[in-house]
């Protein structure tokens, strides 16, 4: 293999791809892994963006409605950035479109990462308090099965935690690595924490709360899942607090996870996979993609990525260390890592 | 409505690609390019970009939905028994990095469009919504096209690292390094290139003699010293072997990178068709 064979003088093409298609294959490091998943999902923003309806003035009219319930100094310049969508719809829509391709492009081409990921975290916070009503937190109920705290939120926080740096040498989990292991874990308790605790407020406490709003998303779904959200509804019809408490049970499970050791951070982690999916497929009938009208995919998908960025880190052995005749160290012996 | 300058600034995409893609079949043959080569990706290439463009702009359009869906079912046939034949003793994903596995899911992904095409006027009037004197297309099963969407856009992702990770430094800065007349398997020149602190093609001005004969460990031979980057090793992967002197505009278009981007192109123009269609 290592074997430099000397060829023809006059040289000729030749495409081995099959070839290396058998011979390439590397893992990807788990921090990259997850950036090339951040920047597929903005991929993905970009071309939903291009939608038709995105081009109406049916989107502003999508933006004002998420000035509704904020307060006034969050919900002036909102009403005034949807006015101006409704009026150069086309050319700013374009720009929104091209701008989420670009970010997603420039987020797996290696040279262009961490700028790509600055702009993004940039953009998400733009977007976030323009686009989404900063999630609609400040509203009477924010609800998590909704998408609260807000889909591009998360993606700053991947990015964040995803930048490509290394504060911590022996990271725990991958979102340690750019911003240590306390950090990572004080955001992550933030995150599921506000989670839990939008689950409990009023709006979402009430008998038929949960079954509204599961019961409102399935409206212009594809049949299988309008019956999935319908049957969703009819089980938690009048079981609106008691669902509301278990929600936030496991989400406050989920955001002490990280403290817990290994085995069983490992296990809410799992859990946060299970809600995540869930929350992504039921609640939020993976953000409306499918009735042609979603601009991404709500706040389900990021929360799943965001969980793997958290999955404990296998303690591997080191290598072996051959004991040399002189030293008194045992055959097989594996090196402190 | 979307502008109809979108679905047509795609379509010249397409046709870029598929000039490119051509271009490169005729190179290649000229240059008599071996048996067992990506002949069929470039073909596939030529075929989904003039399927794609058409799909995009009525204009463009040759072929009627029937029969694009079955180049495609025969197109997902063909790459599904060479990643068969890739896949044997391979782990799921090693195989999901494998050379095949994106173009048998393009192809899946044409197939699907084509034969998944809810108007009954499919076949009629082919093209994508908001453009002029077309109808409105719709998917059925619309969640696999979300599926493929996202298969097809971590793909493009995917690519991407690829051709800015690996083989955009480590291997280029090898096949930069290394000699006229030599091929060299390039896990061995990468792993040189990198044990170099990937600067491999750093100011290395020596030549090796293109007829020299007898073998050397590629580590040893980058070890030994400058190279004199005059004529070019494609490292891609695994596996780097010398491109005669000359003809550059021939190289670049036989490049892997190429094919690669034109692989990425119509991953993205698939990925927005089929949100589109949704």
């Amino acid at each position: 293999m290592a074997d430099i064979a000397v060829g023809n003088a006059r040289g000729a093409w030749q495409d081995h791809a099959s070839a290396d298609a058998r011979d390439t294959w590397r893992p990807i490091d788990a921090r990259r892994a997850l950036q090339l998943a951040l920047a597929a999902v903005w991929l993905l923003d970009g071309v939903l963006q291009y939608q038709s309806v995105m081009f109406t003035r049916a989107f502003g009219r999508m933006l004002a409605a998420s000035a509704a319930g904020n307060p006034a100094v969050i919900a002036t310049p909102i009403t005034w950035d949807a006015h101006l969508i409704e009026q150069h719809g086309v050319a700013l829509n374009t720009i929104f479109a091209t701008v989420q391709l670009l970010l997603g492009i420039g987020i797996a081409w290696r040279p262009a990462a961490r700028i790509a990921l600055g702009a993004s975290i940039a953009w998400a916070l733009a977007v976030w308090w323009l686009g989404e009503g900063l999630g609609g937190v400040l509203t009477a109920s924010p609800s998590p099965v909704s998408g609260a705290p807000g889909a591009v939120i998360i993606y700053a926080l991947l990015a964040v935690v995803l930048w490509p740096a290394d504060r911590s040498a022996a990271a725990p989990f991958t979102a340690a690595r750019a911003v240590g292991t306390r950090i990572a874990k004080l955001l992550w308790c933030t995150l599921w924490a506000s989670l839990a605790y939008f689950s409990l407020l009023a709006g979402n406490r009430t008998a038929q709360g949960l079954h509204d709003l599961i019961a409102s998303t399935g409206s212009a779904e594809p049949g299988w899942v309008a019956a999935l959200d319908g049957r969703a509804a009819a089980l938690l019809s009048h079981q609106g607090l008691t669902a509301s408490i278990v929600l936030a049970a496991a989400l406050a499970v989920i955001a002490i996870g990280v403290f817990l050791p290994p085995p069983l951070a490992r296990a809410t982690i799992v859990l946060a996979i299970v809600v995540s999916a869930a929350i992504w497929v039921i609640g939020q009938a993976f953000g409306g993609i499918l009735t042609g009208s979603g601009t991404d995919p709500d706040s389900g998908l990021p929360l799943l990525l965001l969980a793997l960025a958290y999955w404990p880190a296998v303690a591997r052995p080191g290598p072996r260390v051959r004991p040399a005749a002189t030293t008194a160290g045992r055959a097989g012996e594996r090196s402190p890592a | 409505m979307l502008p109809a300058w979108i679905p047509g600034t795609f379509a010249a995409v397409m046709l870029a690609v598929a000039g490119l893609s051509a271009a490169r079949l005729v190179l290649a043959g000229r240059s008599r390019r071996p048996s067992g080569t990506d002949r069929d990706v470039d073909i596939a290439h030529v075929l989904m970009a003039i399927a794609m463009a058409g799909m995009l702009l009525v204009s463009l359009r040759t072929l009627p939905a029937g029969a694009w869906a079955v180049i495609f079912g025969g197109m997902t046939a063909w790459f599904g028994r060479r990643v068969y034949r890739e896949s044997r003793g391979r782990p799921a994903r090693v195989l999901a990095g494998g050379h095949h596995v994106p173009h048998l899911v393009h192809s899946a992904a044409m197939l699907y469009m084509f034969a998944a095409t809810a108007s009954p006027a499919a076949g009629a009037r082919f093209a994508m919504v908001g453009t002029a004197g077309s109808g409105q297309q719709m998917l059925r099963v619309p969640v696999v096209a979300l599926v493929f969407a996202l298969v097809l856009a971590g793909y493009a992702v995917l690519d991407l690292d690829r051709l800015s990770g690996t083989a955009g430094r480590g291997g280029v800065r090898a096949r930069q390094a290394l000699a006229p007349g030599s091929a060299v398997m390039a896990g061995d020149a990468a792993a040189a290139a990198s044990a170099r602190g990937g600067q491999a093609d750093v100011a290395w001005p020596r030549v090796l003699p293109a007829g020299a004969g007898g073998a050397a460990p590629a580590s040893a031979l980058l070890a030994r010293g400058p190279v004199l980057a005059r004529d070019r090793v494609l490292a891609r992967g695994s596996r780097a072997e010398y491109v005669g002197g000359g003809e550059a505009g021939s190289r670049s278009l036989l490049a892997p990178r190429l094919a690669a981007g034109c692989r990425i192109a119509m991953g993205v123009t698939m990925a927005f068709m089929l949100i589109m269609m949704i």
